[in-house]
């Protein structure tokens, strides 16, 4: 067969003739748009973090309006005189116990529960890590309210005070993780280093 | 300018819209769409709820079938006292029928039973009588202390402590021993019990009238702590013992061991152990131990209880 090579033709590109003027202004265009979407993304994340805040902020508003209702009933009990109390009235007495303990123990897990989901500025998160262990660590002492007022109810006081012996040692690291809460938030806001407490 | 001038410029805004609400949050983990983030379903919160009233025991009759006992002892003016108690059947049964309480720390339920706490409060009043006299209280509590020292000793795994003859089905074994914890009704119908059921009598007896006390327990023994502010008699031979129990001094009382010293012509000299006397028992772990103090109200409290109020972030509600 004989074939043959089909010859090349050079397409023809349509000329396109840019003035200096309508090049200057493409030019511009895209810088404008360019600073815009800049200026726009960080007005953006800027707004994102404020609403994230304000969002956390109101979650452990709402977590410590509900604690000071536990903390009433707490110190309510813890003032009310155990002196000379009948048996009856002594197992009254822990069985409101163990009702505050309950109490306690859903609040904290409730508001766990919340403010675990919130999402913060990186900021923020030694913040609300630090609130999350408070509130688990208040949880788990009220948690052993609960047991301790159980052996209570069995007669098995030995256990009993055991139990409330670690509840202390629970709610001691509860009161250090707000300590950290609070020196964690400073640095958040303060934008920077601050001195522990 | 023309149509389709607007579709470069529409299809960069569509280009926009999907990076923003589809792209960015699956690169970051974020629920995809408009849904905001960091929420999640939000109930009601938690609410206090009242633990439910429990309802008042009902009193034991006092016209039913009763135990009655007839007690003599020497009092502390050396006058010999009889006195007569009568126990509801009832009350008495429902102890024996009940399982003994494990954990020696919740003994005091036994001395400040409500069911059996009108019996003791009458009792105390009959051996211990009101008096106008402040100076006498010292008299009444001996008087009481003295009542107990002398209801004999019998031993728990001893068949003859208890009136049917047999050691009861509850009591604690362990080998040949039985251990049973009598509440103060049971020694009082028994007419006999070992050191801790009379260290109990006595606590109930002596909180009927008011006292403070607490129960000392010993490896071998177990005893009764009576509060005292301060308790050194010019006559006493012994430095009396006591022990701090949340700051208070409460002063060792023997409650068994009440011995009786032959004087001839078939007359006995009683040898009650007074307030204090502690080396008296000739029991070694007492002479020189250090008891377990067990009240007899136990409220477990926890010493850390303050909820510490958190600074809220700024901008927050």
């Amino acid at each position: 067969m004989d074939l043959k090579v089909p010859k090349f033709e050079k397409p023809k590109l349509p000329k396109i003739t840019v003035t200096r003027k309508q090049a200057l202004t493409a030019a511009g265009t895209a810088v404008f748009v360019v600073l815009i979407a800049l200026v726009g993304g960080m007005l953006l994340l800027d707004y994102t973090g404020d609403r994230q805040v304000a969002t956390f902020g109101s979650h452990v508003a709402a977590s410590e309006a509900d604690l000071s209702l536990v903390s009433g009933k707490v110190s309510s009990l813890m003032r009310s005189s155990s002196d000379d109390l009948s048996v009856a009235e002594c197992d009254a007495y822990m069985r409101e116990f163990a009702a505050v303990a309950d109490y306690g123990m859903r609040v904290t897990a409730y508001h766990r529960q919340i403010v675990g989901a919130d999402r913060v500025p990186e900021a923020y998160a030694g913040a609300q890590s630090a609130y999350i262990r408070a509130l688990d660590n208040l949880n788990r002492a009220f948690s052993l309210w609960s047991s301790a007022a159980a052996a209570y109810d069995a007669e098995a006081y030995t256990a009993a005070k055991e139990n409330l012996a670690r509840a202390d040692q629970a709610w001691k690291e509860y009161t250090a993780a707000i300590e950290d809460y609070d020196r964690e938030l400073r640095i958040a806001e303060e934008g920077g280093w601050a001195p522990p407490a | 300018m023309e149509r389709k001038d607007f579709l470069p410029v529409l299809a960069g805004g569509l280009v926009i819209l999907v990076v923003a609400l589809v792209v960015k949050p699956a690169l970051l983990g974020e629920p995809i769409g408009l849904v905001s983030s960091g929420s999640v379903p939000v109930h009601n919160p938690p609410v206090y709820v009242p633990p439910a009233p429990v309802p008042t025991a009902t009193p034991f009759p006092d016209d039913g079938a009763a135990y009655t006992r007839n007690f003599r002892w020497t009092a502390i003016d050396g006058g010999v006292q009889t006195t007569q108690v009568r126990v509801p059947e009832a009350l008495f049964l429902a102890h024996r029928a009940a399982p003994q309480i494990a954990d020696p720390l919740a003994w005091g339920r036994y001395a400040i039973a409500d069911a059996d706490r009108p019996f003791l409060e009458d009792l105390a009043r009959r051996i211990a009588p009101p008096a106008g006299n402040p100076e006498e209280d010292y008299f009444r509590l001996m008087n009481l202390v003295f009542f107990v020292q002398q209801i004999p000793y019998e031993p728990d795994n001893s068949t003859g402590s208890y009136i049917e003859g047999a050691i009861p089905r509850y009591a604690v074994r362990q080998g040949v021993e039985a251990g049973y914890s009598k509440s103060p009704v049971e020694m009082l119908v028994d007419g006999r019990g070992d050191c801790e059921d009379a260290a109990i009598l006595m606590a109930g007896l002596l909180d009927a009238l008011g006292y403070d006390t607490v129960l000392f327990r010993y490896p071998e023994h177990m005893a009764l702590g009576i509060r005292m502010n301060e308790f050194n008699p010019y006559y006493a031979r012994y430095t009396p013992k006591y022990f701090a129990y949340e700051g208070k001094h409460y002063y060792y009382i023997e409650g068994t061991n009440y011995t009786t010293i032959p004087t001839g012509n078939s007359t006995f000299v009683g040898k009650p152990f007074p307030i204090g006397d502690a080396g008296g028992t000739g029991i070694p772990g007492v002479t020189s131990g250090t008891p377990e103090i067990i009240p007899l109200r136990y409220i477990p409290t926890p010493n850390e209880y303050r909820i510490r109020p958190a600074r809220l972030p700024a901008g927050g509600a």
